[in-house]
């Protein structure tokens, strides 16, 4: 089966439709709701594949297929879709993921009242994240990145009854925001210079040759060329929605939505669209490497910022105790190692990282759900423990994910797609700062994954929900179970020795040659990662007797950098008392300026208008009321005195028409007739 | 004998088929369903009809816009199609809704006349000639006399008979003494050779005679001021579904031959250098009409009576599309006669079925229709509003049409300007009295003695439903009527 890009706008259609169906279905139509959306999702997935197909033809063809969408005076706006490996790599691991989700949460949100709504949000978010994929312009981008915003905010509020989700809701939203807004300027920027947002447009687009030597020779303030100033400012747009630093405070609050949402939104897809766009406008964040003479290169910011998340998030996941907020700090930790490597030139290798990570974190996710609802929504590592023997299947399929995120050798797709990441580190000529980081950070996610899995099925269970609990119903273990054999078997799709994904994602053959020519990093990234899992077997796995109230080795060791750690590095705490303050001080004198000095003249204005009001009212009843009156008095009376000059005379009839017929005679003969 | 390809045999074949059906439903009537009951016998009087009309709807759209036939007699060009459609379909309601009106004895006659009738209006629509015309309008106004008079229980409806006839007896004689005026000024009975005739010698007092006196017979024939008198009480007195059919068909049939007549036979006198054509004639009666319809409907508390002075309006409103089909061609004017006949249809269709629940005439009677039946107000909602031409229903199409036509035809300021200006002021009016009639039916509340629900026949229903989807359906969809020109 094939899909041209000409048809590609079908695959984002159907949950689109799905989301449609969903929201007019009334609040009993579960199996309606659920089924035309996990069917659209299917149907998307076969089409995405028939995309795939068709992509991997001629993987270093841009297809695309634009259109006009309107016009606006002499301006017409044209948009389209654009079909690529990029594309179709994506649409697949979204429409996968996203299928076996939407299954999942069959059983998760079984109970839950509003379960046709979440179905339909999720359907929404579907189509929003489907549809970004698939624009071939930025502008459609912009349009589709905002509504997966929107979904997420709907999705991580779901529970709004509860203070915290809406409050997570909010801020994910707010601080998303800022990011966006950098997003648009750069957009506006761009449109300003170049005409256009179609990425490819026969030579015409932002992302060919003449747009990017235009822009990279143009030098704006401070140095800067055009490309990196419009690229950084697309960047913030990613650094917003991808949780890096310093915009990452609003992705562990996230995870007060649903379970599945984590999975879906705040791990597999959304949070990776920032990672999606850098790697879309690639060519933009290229077009300033040859110029020598700028201060900063673009994607120099992008390997900073990557190095900075991927080392603060794993650091701040060892001293956390909720399940879904060590695995949100290794989400973001993990999309920073995705940004290092677009930073560091391998936008190939972000991309692998991406998609494996997509399927072992939403199985983790959907492994810490299925505990979730096993234990009766306790979240606590510390209240859970030795879940492990009777939650097999999860047990099995978390270990799978843990190993896969920790990057334990060969069999895990995880350690492929790191390896490549560090490499590509690596051979970064500008500086071994990422790189480090990076190997810094291996050692801490092997640590932290320990300790999450031996605390959560390891040991003696600490509480009664957890000595409670069991294994869920097929349909949940049925995802985590294809997931897991993902997390194992996809890997082998990116390997060295067959580098599949990389060539055709690429559209180039890669040699065999990177990898092995730095031997001696695979052997020490592996050491790190023995080193992690040795450390963390060392400190949690051989505990005994401990209960819920038992304080943390790491704690009791250090409980200065513990408390730093656990308290997520003061960064809400931080803002709060910088920007937050700010902004309520900004608040507090606008509120004061509106009271005093607007408030005080509008309401003067009002008594000026209820001055004139009364006037005109006045001058309404007495004049123009009575005026109107008498004139429609008048027009029913004409109508009452023809209406009696009707008699219903027969006689009188056609005297009048012989009248008539004289006058009208009359006029035409008396008219100028010769 | 043939002519641009079509044999009379075919161009004719929808009136054969009507004319047959009319046999049928008389001998099917006085042999098979003589000792049936009166419903039985309406029934199938009514169906027997009602098969003839679509017959000759399949037939007349097969023939299509053939071109000229029987020697130039016949002209079967796009207008006469649509207009011979439209006068089927209008003619097809008709009987619809007249399917039970048991206050009617004689249910064969009746439909036979209606097919008679609309005989007559299918040769008005296409004919070409001047002779031709006069024995369709003839044989059309003759049947409707009769059903203007078939309500043998009430005074009124003889009454109105006989009006009808009377001062369409006097309309008919002026008719023909300016036809024949006109034959004798041209030579020639044929509309293309009576033009070729007129071109060279221009307006001569005579033809002035002429064409006032044809020109009063049609105004008579489309209801307009003022030889519009007999309108309100033929529609008051005929049975509503007779005054149904004189209210649609015959006015679509009535200005199909009007503008064929206008045009192509007497365009070259429609305004002479530097002297008056019959365009200012059309314009005082278009004028006039405007102004009684609209101010006489105005202190109207009778439903009918209103309808008619409505009526009256909208022919001073076509006769504005007549004077710009010159040049904007009878498009609009169609769609205007057309969608306004479908309407009135609908709108005796609602006074039928009220009359025979017996439901008084007045305006007032029609309180808490809405809770009575609300199909029927319902349905009266669509008619009353599309008359008074307000969007999306196909009303305001047809008066945006007729409209703009007529502001194009010399901007603001010629007479057709002013005209088509008053015609949107007096619109104002017009929604008004439309208004009255819906506040009646759609917010007054019941009084006790009107509690009962109305029931309505199913064939009723389907009819009236229909009539206001199809309005619905041509406001929204305009070029599904205006296709028919271009």
């Amino acid at each position: 089966m094939q899909l041209s890009a000409t048809h590609l706008w079908m695959i984002p259609a159907l949950p689109l439709l799905a989301a449609a169906i969903g929201s007019l279905t009334p609040r009993g139509g579960r199996q309606l709701a659920a089924g035309t959306a996990i069917a659209a999702m299917l149907g998307a997935f076969v089409l995405s594949c028939g995309a795939l197909v068709t992509a991997l033809a001629q993987p270093a063809v841009h297809g695309y297929a634009n259109f006009a969408w309107f016009t606006l005076g002499n301006e017409v706006v044209r948009v389209g879709w654009l079909l690529d490996p990029l594309t179709a790599f994506m649409a697949v691991m979204v429409t996968f993921v996203g299928a076996l989700i939407f299954i999942f949460s069959l059983g998760y949100m079984k109970e839950d009242q509003n379960f046709t709504r979440f179905f339909c949000f999720l359907s929404l978010f579907a189509a929003a994240m489907l549809g970004l994929l698939v624009v071939n312009s930025l502008l459609l981008l912009f349009v589709c990145w905002e509504l997966v915003g929107l979904a997420s905010y709907l999705l991580i509020g779901f529970w709004f009854h509860k203070p915290a989700a809406a409050a997570a809701a909010k801020k994910a939203f707010l601080t998303t925001r800022i990011g966006d807004l950098g997003l648009l300027l750069g957009l506006l920027w761009l449109y300003h210079v170049r005409g256009t947002l179609l990425c490819y447009d026969g030579g015409a687009g932002v992302l060919e040759q003449g747009s990017l030597t235009a822009l990279a020779g143009t030098t704006v303030a401070g140095g800067f060329a055009l490309s990196t100033a419009i690229g950084l400012l697309i960047f913030c747009g990613a650094i917003g929605k991808s949780g890096q630093f310093p915009l990452h405070v609003w992705l562990p609050d996230a995870m007060e939505g649903p379970t599945p949402v984590s999975a879906l939104i705040h791990a597999a897809t959304m949070v990776a669209a920032g990672v999606f766009l850098v790697a879309r406008v690639y060519p933009l964040m290229l077009a300033d490497q040859a110029l020598a003479s700028v201060p900063v290169h673009a994607l120099t910011v992008v390997a900073g910022i990557g190095a900075i998340t991927a080392l603060l998030g794993a650091a701040i996941a060892v001293a956390q105790n909720d399940i879904k907020r060590v695995l949100a700090f290794s989400t973001v930790s993990q999309l920073g190692y995705m940004m290092l490597a677009l930073g560091v030139g391998s936008w190939v290798a972000a991309i692998f990282h991406l998609l494996m990570h997509a399927f072992f974190k939403a199985l983790l996710f959907l492994g810490a759900g299925s505990v979730i609802h096993a234990a009766h929504h306790e979240q606590d590592v510390r209240r859970l423990g030795g879940l492990g023997r009777r939650m097999k299947a999860t047990f099995a399929t978390f270990a799978v994910g843990t190993m896969a995120l920790a990057g334990v050798p060969f069999l895990f797709s995880g350690f492929w797609s790191k390896e490549a990441v560090l490499h590509a580190a690596h051979a970064w000529p500008v500086s071994s700062l990422p790189l480090l980081v990076g190997l810094v950070a291996v050692v801490l996610t092997a640590f932290y994954m320990t300790r999450l899995i031996t605390g959560i099925f390891l040991g003696a269970p600490r509480t009664d929900a957890a000595a409670d609990a069991h294994e869920n119903s097929a349909v949940m273990t049925g995802p985590l179970l294809i997931l897991a054999a993902c997390a194992i078997g996809l890997g082998f799709i990116g390997t060295p020795a067959w580098p599949w994904l990389q060539s055709n994602l690429g559209g180039i053959v890669v040699e065999l040659e990177s990898i092995w020519e730095a031997p001696g990093l695979m052997l020490l990234s592996i050491g790190l990662v023995v080193t992690g899992l040795g450390a963390g077997w060392a400190v949690y796995g051989r505990r005994r007797n401990v209960n819920a109230s038992s304080v943390d080795p790491l704690a009791q060791a250090a409980p200065g950098l513990f408390a730093v750690l656990a308290a997520r590095l003061g960064f809400d705490e931080f803002y709060a008392a910088t920007f937050g303050r700010a902004n309520a001080w900004v608040a507090a004198l606008a509120d004061g300026f509106d009271r005093r000095v607007w408030g005080g003249l509008v309401s003067l204005l009002a008594r000026f208008g209820e001055f004139s009001g009364l006037l005109n009212r006045e001058a309404d009843e007495d004049i123009l009321n009575r005026g109107f009156d008498r004139a429609s008095a008048a027009v029913r009376g004409a109508g009452q005195t023809y209406s009696r000059a009707q008699a219903g005379e027969t006689h009188g009839y056609l005297r009048t028409v012989a009248l008539a017929f004289v006058v009208f005679a009359l006029v035409l003969l008396l008219g100028g007739v010769r | 004998m043939t002519a641009g390809g079509t044999t009379l045999a075919s161009a004719l074949a929808g009136e054969a088929a009507l004319v047959a059906g009319a046999l049928a439903v008389l001998a099917f009537d006085l042999t098979g369903a003589r000792n049936w009951a009166a419903g039985a016998r309406w029934r199938a009087a009514t169906t027997l009809g009602g098969v003839a009309v679509l017959v000759a709807l399949t037939l007349v759209w097969r023939v299509g816009a053939a071109g000229p036939a029987a020697g130039g007699s016949f002209m079967l060009d796009a207008l006469g199609t649509a207009s011979r459609a439209g006068i089927l379909v209008l003619a097809g309601l008709t009987l619809a809704l007249t399917n039970g009106a048991r206050r009617l004895r004689h249910p064969a006659e009746f439909v036979a006349l209606v097919l008679l009738a609309t005989t007559g209006l299918l040769v008005m629509a296409v004919a070409q000639q001047l002779l031709l015309a006069f024995l369709a309008l003839e044989l059309a106004s003759l049947s409707l006399y009769v059903l203007a008079g078939f309500d043998r229980t009430r005074p009124e409806s003889a009454e109105a008979g006989l009006k009808y006839f009377l001062l369409g007896g006097l309309s008919a004689a002026f008719l023909l003494f300016g036809f024949s005026l006109l034959y004798g000024l041209t030579g020639s009975i044929e509309f293309t050779a009576i033009a070729a005739g007129l071109a060279q010698p221009g307006l001569s007092p005579l033809l002035a005679v002429a064409l006032v006196m044809i020109l009063a017979a049609f105004g008579f024939k489309v209801a307009a001021a003022p030889f519009h008198l007999w309108a309100p009480d033929v529609y008051e007195g005929a049975p509503p579904v007779a005054a149904a059919l004189v209210a649609s068909a015959s006015k679509l049939a009535g200005f199909t031959l009007l503008v064929r007549l206008l045009w192509p036979g007497l365009g070259a006198v429609a305004a002479g250098s530097g002297l008056p054509g019959w365009l200012p004639v059309v314009a005082l009666i278009s004028a006039a009409s405007l102004l009684l319809g609209n101010f006489g409907a105005l202190a109207q508390s009778n439903l009918r009576r209103l309808l008619a002075y409505s009526a009256i309006a909208h022919a001073g409103a076509l006769l504005l599309g007549v004077m710009a089909a010159g040049a904007a061609g009878p498009g609009p004017l169609f769609y205007y006669a057309a969608t306004y006949g479908l309407a009135t249809v609908g709108a005796f269709g609602v006074v039928s079925v009220l009359d025979q629940a017996g439901v008084g005439p007045g305006i007032t009677d029609l309180a808490g229709l809405h809770r009575r039946s609300p199909l029927l107000a319902g349905c009266l909602f669509v008619f009353v509003l599309s008359l008074a031409g307000i969007p999306p229903l196909a009303g305001f199409v047809g008066k945006f049409l007729v409209f703009a036509a007529a502001l194009r035809l010399g901007g603001l300021h010629s007479p057709a300007g002013v005209l088509a200006f008053a015609a949107i002021f007096l619109s104002a009016v017009a929604l008004y009295y439309y208004l009255g009639v819906l506040k009646a039916a759609l917010v007054t509340a019941t009084t006790p003695d009107q509690e009962t629900c109305i029931t309505v026949p199913v064939s009723a229903a389907v009819t009236l439903v229909a009539a206001a989807l199809l309005l619905i359906l041509l406001g929204l969809l305009p070029s599904a009527l205006l296709g028919l020109f271009s």
